[in-house]
């Protein structure tokens, strides 16, 4: 067993496009031979359970992030807080102690390096709940890890860096951590992927779905992960401009899922097309993809053989 | 009781601009010194909301910017549940009005806080 895990990030800007059908049934594949962590770390709207059939997310636990708690004995109601709050969490009034706003504060942590008089303090505010469970498949079984993020909270990031780094803690012995993130490509999707050895961007042929996978790999670029591309529902529309795009940001791999029904009818039924339709197209490239990603996990390397 | 400042969420600022349809992205606030008595008008002074540019919290950053310029009392828009938590932590006091002129709009709160 390895100190970590091989980190298999898999995001695509644009919604709908197929990541979480991706990293569930790579999962399956992939437990047949290796210790799997899958961590669902769409914290807005987590729903890996659901496809692949399970009723419940398994034991629970807070997700906590920084709050600051000011200590009204030390605080001289400078302001310093107040001035460096990006988010605007915390309201002063004058000549009186600041107010924080608990659903404003992103946990950034800014204020208590701002505050001269060493008067705020380390708190801890609850922004969602975190579920880990076993999840047995035709294959082998793996582990869940999923991130839910409380109703009506404002910052995505902290809940997606904490769900991320018990995720990392969950998989220290095993061989793959698969991150299966939400849609877009700002800040939270960006902490998400960090340190994936390869990023797979799943996308569409659709102006929406090359538009889309522009922003993630750029991302990628930024945080300097390799890239390979999944074009889910291929054959739907053109995929010429989804390859220039792929050619211009020296994306490794391109796989086409065909667009079928057998995907849809497993997808109906909740229940994993590598399981469902084994022999289908698409179960068929998803068994090409892990294969290739066996090759990095039992090489160790990002290189890939050709 | 003698002069209030009024904070009114404003586009380009002053008396005859009108009362701006939202508190935490409006670009200035047009802030009145009146007399409660009179209903005479002594100064006029526009400031710049930090709010309108703000990634979030722009409520909560335009509340602050209404007490910073030492206003006791905002007209405009009713506040979202942040910015009125704000508001009222920061003491200022809210009549929620829209679509008059900043003018018209004091005359109108004053008949109001006199008659109460």
């Amino acid at each position: 067993m390895k100190d970590m895990p091989f980190i298999l990030g898999v995001s695509g800007g644009k919604g709908g496009t197929g990541k979480s059908f991706v990293a569930t049934n790579l999962a399956a594949l992939l437990s047949e031979r290796f210790k799997v962590v899958l961590a669902d770390i769409d914290v807005e709207a987590p729903n890996d359970f659901l496809l692949l059939g399970l009723q419940d997310l398994g034991d629970s636990e807070d997700i906590r992030t920084f709050f600051p708690i000011i200590d009204y004995k030390k605080c001289t109601a400078c302001g310093a807080c107040a001035k460096v709050c990006d988010t605007g969490a915390i309201v002063m009034a004058k000549g009186r102690p600041p107010m924080v706003m608990p659903r404003l504060c992103s946990g950034c942590k800014a204020c208590i390096y701002a505050c001269p008089y060493d008067a705020i303090y380390e708190g801890k505010r609850v922004v969602g709940k975190l579920f880990i469970r076993n999840v047995p498949t035709g294959f082998g079984s793996f582990k869940l890890v999923t991130g839910v993020l409380k109703e009506g909270e404002e910052h995505t990031p902290p809940a997606v860096v904490y769900t991320k780094r018990r995720a990392v803690e969950e998989s220290k012995d095993s061989d793959i951590l698969i991150v299966d993130t939400g849609a877009g490509s700002g800040n939270a999707i960006a902490a998400a992927l960090q340190g994936s050895g390869v990023l797979i961007a799943v996308t569409e042929p659709t102006p929406l779905g090359v538009h889309d996978l522009k922003a993630i790999l750029e991302i990628a670029k930024g945080i300097g992960t390799k890239t390979w591309i999944v074009i889910n529902r291929s054959g739907i529309g053109p995929k010429d401009e989804l390859l220039a795009v792929a050619k211009r940001y020296d994306v490794e791999r391109v796989f086409e899922i065909p667009y079928s029904k057998e995907v849809v009818l497993s997808y109906a039924k909740g229940k994993l097309v590598v399981l469902e339709s084994p022999n289908s197209r698409p179960a068929r490239v998803l068994k090409e993809i892990a294969d290739e990603i066996s090759l990095l996990i039992v090489e160790g390397t990002t290189e890939v053989r050709r | 009781m003698a002069t209030v400042r009024i904070a009114v969420p404003t586009e380009r600022g002053g008396l005859d601009d009108f009362v701006y349809s939202r508190l935490g992205r409006t670009p200035t606030f047009t802030i009145v010194e009146v007399d409660v008595d009179t209903g005479e008008i002594k100064k006029v002074e526009v400031v710049r909301n930090p709010g309108a540019e703000a990634g979030s919290g722009a409520g909560v950053k335009a509340a602050q910017t209404i007490a910073d310029a030492g206003a006791s009392i905002y007209i405009g828009p009713s506040p979202g549940p942040n910015a009125y938590a704000a508001l009222q932590y920061l003491g200022v006091k809210v009549f929620t009005l829209v679509g008059a002129r900043v003018k018209d709009a004091i005359g109108k709160i004053l008949e109001e806080l006199k008659s109460s």
